[in-house]
């Protein structure tokens, strides 16, 4: 049924998952078991700062900031010219490059939610150990292991899942056909041979997979009920060897993720960055992306409080009917895992030639919608247990009281949903600022998004506007991730 | 006041629907700022008393793909930047009409014939070097791939650039059956594969690689813009292929009058003596050309049919993308 080639593309997508996904656990838990051993170090509480912003770091940032340390003129090649006169090549692009990325991505997606993780194990079963003279490694393997292993498969099956449907990273950093993912090949055999039948058929493989992953993944994982205590520090020092190897890591890794940002930074710096400003182009795009970015980011909001009092509606009756219903939102929220962003894209472009609909703007409302999708895990996550736990306390209260629906949520929900809403806004706000994926289908002069004309500047190798790009937008992203949570929280903590 | 307004607006109202838009979609090195595309509007804006917009992606094939993925609701009135090897492909997407034009007085250093693409200049590929670098130049395909391992190129895509696919041709043509087996010596030495000429262009002025695919015409350039003679292009034994650059009318085009003047203008001396100092190419009307072309190599001219290119086209494709996956 299909021909060799896109056999190989998919074999290929399998393996760098599978790769990429062992090799984000791997780091991201020794990092997190290290962070929660070396509370104290340094560099652990700089890290927690910077992994937290790791989430929402635009994928096409970090393929810019990777290409300027690992690739053939970085930083790294520039060093070993200088010091031993000899050059480690154009080693990035392939297999390599793609690892690099993935586990810079993931792993620190891994570490953030390890360390939670960690921290929820009781400092009971650490005194039994240490009263059993538990080393480091016993202690891992009886109390540590144990604890951390559902969120450990979690976080599998999740990274797993983005990393089989990687493009952005794929797309900058494969560098040639055989290092193509499905959604790569996708793109490609319709925006460079406009191959309809071939595309077809890739999109549907990929579909079909993704799909089955997803439901997969649902019936391993189950309910995420990762509800954060307070978390007690372990009282005792680490020994000499494992605090020696624990701060090293994090000292390394911190390093690791944070070259990339600074190389970005430095470039754009090291030339006129407002000459970009300028460009009628970058306007536009970034117009065009925070308008986006918007309207996704308050529409995901509303799509997800939407699914989370339905979640709630379907919990609190105990039917069977109710029990499928509220597995079948929780797949809703996760639609975008398994029709991923270019295989929706093909979608829409059919959609727009069948009924010659006006490109731009459906291109518009396809980006939209995706990014609405893209956010939706998370947010669903985030504000489900919430209105659950307000629910379980005021239920009666206000049935009792006879209020109305909209006074309910406005009185009761609201105020204790406020800093979820604030985080979720953000989160969402931000992917879609740094989204690369259906955008690549629509993008041209007319519709042009901020990493799109990145993209678009990287392809001609205007490295220098391509820096001040990307370091306006890790700076819109940073600020938005953290500075409007707080000040939302800030609101919140004066309206108690 | 209100009625002076509304007069200035109506006015520009008129001004504007009195002077029709003509669409032009081609590859970025045309509508550069020292490329051909702004000499171009103006000179035909004051002839024709309308207005030429230029839509540029950063490769000729590719912009064939944005006219075909944006379907019946492209702007487009004319595709220029396509060439002879690539008209076969474009055909058979059935978007191009007939030109109708008399084309029997262009002098071509080959003949060329076609009812829907008229030649507008022609040129031939050539591997270009800075000659303070790089001493032991290849003269010769075969030379090109036994060079040594440092030894780097840059080349552009046969599946989005014109020039990569004539590359590919040129290979074809030489090498026959072995083909792939060329490809496959070569592939250490390509350093990248981009989507258009420009960028390849552009990283081997930052001095990136030893070679780049480009044209035989290249050197001119900077000999008459930046006055250095030391850019040179590699005279290759056996010949050179050779591309003639073709616009084509769109048949969903609303301004086919408009459009069918374009290419007919596009024939004519004024542009002819646009093209050499821009787009930097040979026109298909005899004028003087600057002094710079004086110095360039001149190749024999190597060109496949078109039936053939037609029927082998996905095959090449594919036979290099195993080549050089290896």
């Amino acid at each position: 049924m299909f021909e060799a080639d896109i056999l190989q593309t998919f074999y290929f997508t399998l393996f760098q998952a599978a790769l990429s996904t062992f090799l984000s656990l791997l780091l991201g838990i020794v990092i997190a078991w290290s962070l929660v051993h070396q509370r104290n170090f340094w560099a652990s509480r700089v890290s927690r700062v910077v992994l937290s912003v790791s989430i929402v770091l635009p994928v096409i940032i970090v393929a810019f900031g990777l290409i300027g340390i690992y690739g053939r003129n970085g930083w790294l090649n520039q060093a070993a010219e200088y010091l031993f006169g000899f050059s480690f090549g154009a080693f990035l692009y392939g297999l390599f490059g793609i690892l690099l990325a993935h586990v810079y991505l993931n792993a620190s997606y891994a570490a953030v939610t390890l360390t939670g993780a960690f921290e929820m194990i009781p400092l009971e079963q650490y005194k039994l150990s240490k009263s059993l003279g538990f080393g480091p490694w016993k202690r891992f393997w009886y109390v540590e292991y144990p604890a951390v292993k559902s969120t450990l498969y979690r976080s599998a099956s999740t990274i797993f899942l983005l990393c089989f449907t990687s493009f952005g990273v794929v797309l900058l950093l494969g560098g040639q056909p055989r290092y193509n993912t499905l959604q790569v090949a996708i793109y490609e055999a319709l925006r460079i041979d406009f191959d309809i039948p071939k595309t077809l058929h890739l999109a549907l493989l990929q579909l079909t997979v993704s799909s089955l992953l997803v439901v997969a993944a649902s019936l391993v994982t189950g309910k995420t009920g990762n509800l954060k205590q307070a978390s007690v520090p372990i009282p005792w020092r680490e020994s000499g060897g494992s605090a020696f190897f624990q701060k090293n890591m994090i000292f390394l890794f911190l390093i690791f993720f944070l070259l990339p940002l600074i190389e970005i930074a430095y470039e754009a710096l090291g030339h006129d960055l407002f000459s970009v400003m300028n460009e009628p182009l970058f306007q536009k795009a970034l117009l065009t992306s925070l308008l986006i970015a918007t309207i996704s980011s308050i529409l995901s909001i509303a799509v997800s409080l939407g699914i989370a009092s339905l979640q709630l509606k379907f919990l609190n009756r105990q039917t069977r009917v109710a029990k499928v219903l509220y597995s079948a939102t929780a797949v809703l929220s996760n639609i975008y895992l398994a029709v991923p962003s270019l295989v929706m894209g093909f979608g829409f472009f059919l959609y727009i030639q069948a009924y010659d609909l006006d490109m731009d703007r459906w291109g518009f409302i396809a980006v939209v919608l995706s990014n609405i999708l893209l956010s939706l895990p998370f947010a669903t996550s985030s504000i489900s247990p919430k209105m659950e736990q307000v629910s379980n306390r005021y239920r009666k209260l206000t049935a009792s009281l006879g209020m109305g629906a909209a006074k309910r949520f406005f009185i009761v929900y609201l105020p204790y949903l406020l800093p979820s809403i604030g985080f979720v806004w953000a989160l969402s706000f931000c992917f879609s600022l740094g989204d690369l994926g259906i955008i690549a289908l629509f993008g041209s002069d007319e519709l042009v998004t901020l990493p799109w004309y990145l993209y678009e500047l990287m392809g001609s190798y205007r490295t220098h506007q391509a820096a001040s790009v990307a370091l306006i937008l890790l700076v819109l992203v940073i600020a938005i991730f953290i500075v409007i949570p707080k000040m939302v929280g800030k609101l919140h903590a004066e309206n108690r | 006041m209100k009625k002076i307004i509304s007069l200035i607006l109506f006015s520009t109202l008129l001004f504007s629907s009195e002077k029709p838009l003509l669409t032009v979609y081609t590859y970025d090195s045309f509508t550069a700022e020292w490329g051909a595309g702004p000499k171009v509007k103006e000179a035909f804006e004051k002839a024709y008393h309308c207005r030429v917009k230029f839509v540029s992606t950063s490769s000729a094939i590719g912009t064939l793909r944005k006219i075909q993925i944006e379907g019946r609701r492209s702007k487009a009135d004319i595709l220029l930047g396509l060439d002879s090897a690539t008209i076969p492909l474009a055909k058979t997407t059935g978007l191009f009409a007939r030109h109708e034009l008399d084309t029997s007085g262009l002098q071509l250093p080959v003949a060329f014939e076609d009812d829907t693409f008229i030649p507008y200049d022609y040129n031939f590929f050539a591997f270009v070097y800075d000659s303070r670098k790089l001493s032991n130049v290849p003269h010769s395909l075969e030379a090109l791939a036994a060079m040594p391992e440092e030894f780097k190129i840059i080349i552009e895509d046969p599946r989005t650039s014109t020039i990569g696919f004539g590359l590919l041709l040129w290979v074809k043509l030489h090498y026959g059956d072995q083909a792939a087996d060329f490809w496959h010596r070569l592939s250490p030495h390509i350093l990248t594969v981009t989507k258009g000429w420009s960028e390849a262009y552009s990283l081997f002025l930052k001095g990136e690689a030893d070679m780049v695919l480009s044209y035989t015409t290249s050197p001119a350039y900077h000999e008459t813009q930046e006055h250095t003679t030391y850019i040179k292009a590699a005279h290759f034994s056996g010949g050179h292929y050779g591309q003639i650059e073709v616009a084509a009318i769109l048949k969903r085009s609303k301004h086919k009058v408009l459009a069918r003047k374009f290419l007919q203008w596009m024939q004519g001396r004024e542009f002819a003596s646009i093209i050499p100092l821009t787009n930097w190419s040979y026109p298909v009307v005899p004028v003087t050309l600057p002094k710079a072309y004086e110095h360039l190599i001149h190749p024999k001219m190597l060109m496949m049919q078109q039936e053939k290119i037609q029927e082998g086209r996905k095959r090449y494709i594919q036979e290099w993308l195993r080549a050089i996956k290896r």
